[in-house]
């Protein structure tokens, strides 16, 4: 028994467990969870876009928006688009609508372009309005060395902040190539027509029609 | 482990089960493309017994219509027949060969009576201009003032119509799109009048072109994709991208110019434009009749107005009647003359359908002012090719013109029919599911040719 006990004491004393380097146990894998809110893209109301169409235009009334956008037939009266706005026609008891329609959006780009038209007319044409007085196409012309694509995301990017509120680097894809196609295929189509405005200046016509009735513009 | 044979015949079974289960809205019986429909609002609530549930005779409540409260000379139907003294009311109209009877107010839409089905004692159970409208057209009192649910034109264009240019076009009809289920396509067009579309399309040219607007929206497409490509609810972004699609079609050269109100009224003399009450819903009846010949549209609403009577002015209550039944008969002559778009050598009025309601009806008593107030019973009425023709559905009772059991056999028992039980019906004549849509109504199947 003796022996017994002798040789167990004599086992645990050689290569006794000392306190060894101690080693972090494994994490779990950590995962970011995004907990910013999240909602569907809704159309702004009628009301809010129009008062953002006044705003882009130089803060006009209704009356003087109505006034500007009429002559060479760019518009009537707001009186025939209510309904087709989306806004409520009391004369007739139709209520506000709540979705965006085709027939909407042809109306809002009908007031859209019809704005823009007569803002580059001030802003553009003739090039006398001084650059502080210009209400939508508040840039300068580009530097003579600058290529045509650098100038024209120069002043591209006044436009896109205007109406989307931020830099157009800063959006998302190619939207500034995209936008330059759309510039330079109107100028070139309109290059060798006779028109109230330069091919140039139609061309910008174009992109501010556009961008006033981009998907970012109308949803929120 | 199941064995091929096993799973084909459990496959099988499982088939003819879910086949079975729905028989009524398995069977299409043509192909639903090549249908249209037109639900015509009569607004303001109209007086059955001048129509579709005549009352001749003074019983209960009922105060008939006389040359006491009524003005029969712009008339073409009235027949007068002795009520008391010196006061006349109208002689009962009872077509040959038919169980159908009618007012003076039906005018000359009698002469189409074979082609149409009559519903009464339609279940309203509200006497509100605006639940009335919306109980008719989705089958749902107003929740809060709103809509609870989707309108029959709706349901239907989302069915059958998001493929059309034009898919839902509503003129000052109260349409409603309610529910996270339907394509956005299916949105109504809702304007204020018919020529209110061609001024919404029209452009100028002295500036951008055609073209220009062209490669704008394509562009604006573009963007909406790739927008979509980022967005954590794409699907926003792409119906975007489907309106913007759709938009150089709208604008294109020909729909600018034959939908403006002149256009539309060289091409249809035969609607009153100059009806007092009508000629605003003439022209959608108008706009109707091109947008379904050139198969832009799938489904048409309009309104036809100026039933609400409650004083003096319900002596004109049965013209305005005979008025927007006039509408409605030249509509279907012009259908009859208009060759189907899709279709060689048919009509296109063999693949319209038409239902036309109203918010309720009014009382039959006559009130202090000389007029009729609103009333919980409805009548409408459908033409459609789909629908048992010639024939009178539902009844009310004699004394107080109340909606009575109809004697339908319906599942929950004897009672009246109510608008959600003809809305259901409507949708199962073309082989949609009415769940999808209704909470409420049963599909009358005695109501739907076989």
């Amino acid at each position: 028994m003796k022996a017994v006990l002798f040789s167990l004491l004599a086992a645990c004393g050689t290569g006794a467990v000392g306190g060894g380097e101690t080693t972090a146990l494994p994490a779990h894998q950590t995962r970011m969870l995004d907990t910013t809110p999240k909602e569907r893209r809704r159309m702004v109301p009628p009301e809010v876009y129009l008062r953002a169409y006044l705003a882009w235009f130089g803060g006009l009334v209704p009356l003087d928006v109505q006034n500007r956008a009429r002559p060479k037939g760019l518009f009537d009266a707001w009186d025939d688009y209510l309904s087709a706005l989306g806004l409520p026609d009391y004369k007739t008891d139709l209520p506000r609508q709540n979705q965006s329609n085709t027939l909407m959006l042809a109306t809002l780009g009908r007031l859209g372009e019809a704005l823009c038209v007569r803002a580059a007319e001030h802003d553009l044409h003739g090039g006398k309005t001084p650059l502080e007085q210009r209400v939508v196409f508040a840039f300068e012309m580009p530097a003579a060395n600058a290529g045509p694509e650098a100038a024209f995301a120069e002043r591209f990017d006044v436009l896109h902040r205007t109406f989307l509120g931020y830099p157009v680097k800063l959006a998302p894809g190619d939207r500034a190539e995209r936008f330059h196609a759309l510039y330079k295929d109107v100028a070139a189509r309109h290059a060798s027509v006779k028109g109230p405005l330069t091919a140039d200046e139609t061309g910008w016509v174009a992109v501010c029609t556009a961008l006033i009735e981009h998907p970012e513009a109308e949803l929120y | 482990m199941m064995k091929r044979r096993t799973f084909l015949q459990l496959l099988g079974a499982g088939s003819a089960t879910l086949a079975m289960r729905r028989p009524l809205f398995a069977a299409t019986t043509d192909a639903p493309a090549d249908e249209f429909f037109v639900f015509i609002h009569a607004s303001g609530g109209w007086d059955v017994t001048l129509w579709a549930d005549p009352r001749n005779e003074r019983k209960g409540l009922v105060e008939p219509a006389s040359t006491d409260n009524t003005d029969p000379a712009p008339l073409s139907h009235w027949k007068p027949t002795k009520l008391d003294g010196d006061t006349d009311t109208f002689e009962i109209l009872s077509p040959a060969n038919s169980g159908l009877r009618f007012g003076p107010g039906i005018g000359d839409l009698i002469d189409l009576h074979d082609r149409f089905t009559v519903v009464n004692g339609l279940a309203m159970n509200t006497v509100s201009h605006p639940d009335g409208t919306s109980f008719s057209c989705t089958g749902r009192h107003l929740a809060g003032g709103r809509s609870p649910a989707a309108s029959i034109d709706v349901a239907l264009t989302n069915e059958l119509g998001t493929m059309q240019l034009l898919p839902d076009v509503s003129i000052n009809f109260p349409s409603a799109y309610i529910g996270e289920h339907l394509d956005r396509r299916a949105i109504p067009l809702r304007v204020a009048n018919a020529g209110v579309m061609a001024k919404s399309l029209a452009r100028s040219d002295a500036y951008l072109r055609d073209d220009d607007r062209a490669a704008i929206t394509a562009l604006l497409s573009e963007e909406a994709h790739a927008l979509a490509g980022h967005s954590v609810y794409p699907e926003t972004f792409e119906r975007l991208a489907s309106q913007e699609q759709a938009l150089p079609r709208l604008l294109g050269d020909q729909l600018k110019t034959v939908f403006t109100q002149k256009a539309l009224q060289d091409a249809y003399p035969a609607f009153d434009y100059k009806a007092k009450n009508t000629g605003n819903g003439a022209l959608g009846a108008a706009f109707a009749v091109e947008a379904m010949k050139r198969n832009l549209v799938r489904c048409m609403g309009f309104s036809l107005g100026g039933l609400d009577t409650h004083n003096q002015n319900y002596k004109q209550h049965a013209h305005t009647q005979q008025e927007i039944f006039g509408t409605i008969a030249s509509l279907v002559k012009l259908l009859d003359a208009t060759p189907h778009p899709n279709k060689h050598g048919v009509k296109l009025s063999e693949h319209t359908h038409i239902l036309v309601f109203s918010d309720f009806c009014r009382t039959p008593q006559i009130n202090l002012s000389g007029g009729r107030d609103h009333y919980p019973n409805n009548s409408a009425l459908v033409i459609s090719p789909r629908f048992v023709a010639n024939k009178a559905f539902g009844k009310t009772d004699h004394e107080q013109v109340l909606p009575a059991d109809a004697s339908l056999d319906f599942s929950d028992g004897p009672r009246p029919i109510s608008p959600p039980d003809l809305l259901a019906t409507f949708l199962a004549a073309f082989a949609i599911e009415p769940r999808k849509y209704l909470r409420d109504g049963e599909v009358v199947k005695a109501m739907l040719r076989a």
